[in-house]
């Protein structure tokens, strides 16, 4: 229990960025005329914030279906990458924690426990690190998206709390900056999707975490031995 | 207005595939062997996905500060990231680029 409220506790200051994403949400819900009961099941089923924004773009021109699932496809691509990085965390849980973690699965939260990661011995720590955390970003969005459906924008548009989001992103990205090859793979990343964003079905994201992942793996390949002898001493 | 059956059927198309995506590799993680190198290479996914999502949403925002090009939030990220290396701290870091934005904008 107390490695879950260090979870929980963990994800909290970063929830100053998902609440006024989630207010987005559920005010862009409110305007399309959603009820809150669609508003909320949509938030608990697909629980992918970016992809529900696009859907419900796309639903409001009554868009074909394949077009709003192959949206949707794209944008959470980036899952399988989260999903493959949870993997030998949750390797030997049970298969109930492991399609638990599954659903669970967010940028904040795989950042915030990758952040963390080296604080634990073993895996059953981190993922009940993984757990407090995850339900802090589940209760905050959630919340949020009523809060937002309910109330509207609930601060001065002057505030610009819609900025917190980006700036939030920030404090996700920097402790997990071990050595120079993260900070380049950062920077490339922030300036090759610029480049790309115009991509057709917006798939330059992906192409540029790929990219910038690639270049990742390259940079922090292993050195060859310098005798060319191989093996270890 | 969107019709009833035609948000819940997207709504569970869409459902489906983001469990699936998010569960996929997790799904056969016992028949894998993940060597340490993977579990490096796993740990540049942050670097390599937030950014990409951060700068799309700062740089196309169009801005008021004409001395800045209308790429006030641009700036006041890039001075962010410095404040959040320095400090660590979340908060100091969001609530620095939060209050650098009103007093730019509204100032």
């Amino acid at each position: 229990m107390k490695i879950f409220a260090q979870g929980f506790r963990g994800m909290m200051p970063i929830t100053v960025g998902i609440v006024p994403f989630g207010a987005v949400m559920g005010t862009v819900c409110a305007d399309a005329q959603l009820s809150l009961f669609q508003s909320v099941g949509m938030n608990v089923f697909v629980f992918a914030g970016a992809a529900q924004l696009a859907a419900i773009e796309l639903m409001s021109k009554n868009a074909e279906s394949a077009v709003v699932l192959a949206t949707g496809l794209i944008i959470n691509l980036r899952f399988l990458l989260y999903s493959a990085a949870l993997s030998p965390v949750v390797q030997n849980s049970s298969p109930l924690v492991k399609a638990t973690s599954a659903y669970l699965l967010t940028d904040q939260t795989y950042a915030v426990m990758s952040a963390h990661q080296d604080r634990f011995q073993t895996n059953a720590q981190l993922v009940k690190f993984y757990f407090g955390a995850a339900t802090c970003m589940a209760l905050a969005w959630h919340l949020a998206v009523i809060a937002g459906y309910t109330f509207g924008s609930f601060a001065p548009k002057s505030f610009a709390l819609d900025y917190a989001v980006p700036l939030s992103f920030v404090t996700l990205v920097v402790p997990t900056l071990k050595n120079r090859t993260y900070v380049y793979v950062m920077i490339l990343s922030f300036v090759l999707a610029i480049f790309l964003r115009s991509l057709p079905l917006n798939l330059g994201l992906v192409v540029t975490a790929l990219i910038a992942l690639a270049v990742g793996i390259y940079l922090s390949k292993p050195q060859a031995n310098p005798d060319g002898l191989g093996g270890s001493a | 207005m969107i019709e009833a059956n035609y948000f819940w059927i997207n709504i569970f198309l869409l459902a489906v595939s983001a469990f699936g995506i998010r569960f996929s590799v997790i799904a056969v993680s016992k028949k894998l062997t993940i060597t340490d190198r993977h579990k490096e290479i796993f740990t540049f996914i942050p670097a390599a996905i937030l950014p990409a999502m951060t700068s799309q949403m700062v740089f196309f925002h169009q801005g008021q500060v004409g001395g800045l090009f209308g790429k006030e939030r641009l700036v006041i990220l890039l001075l962010a990231g410095v404040v959040c290396y320095f400090t660590r701290n979340l908060l100091a870091t969001v609530g620095f680029g939060l209050v650098a934005l009103y007093l730019l904008t509204q100032l």
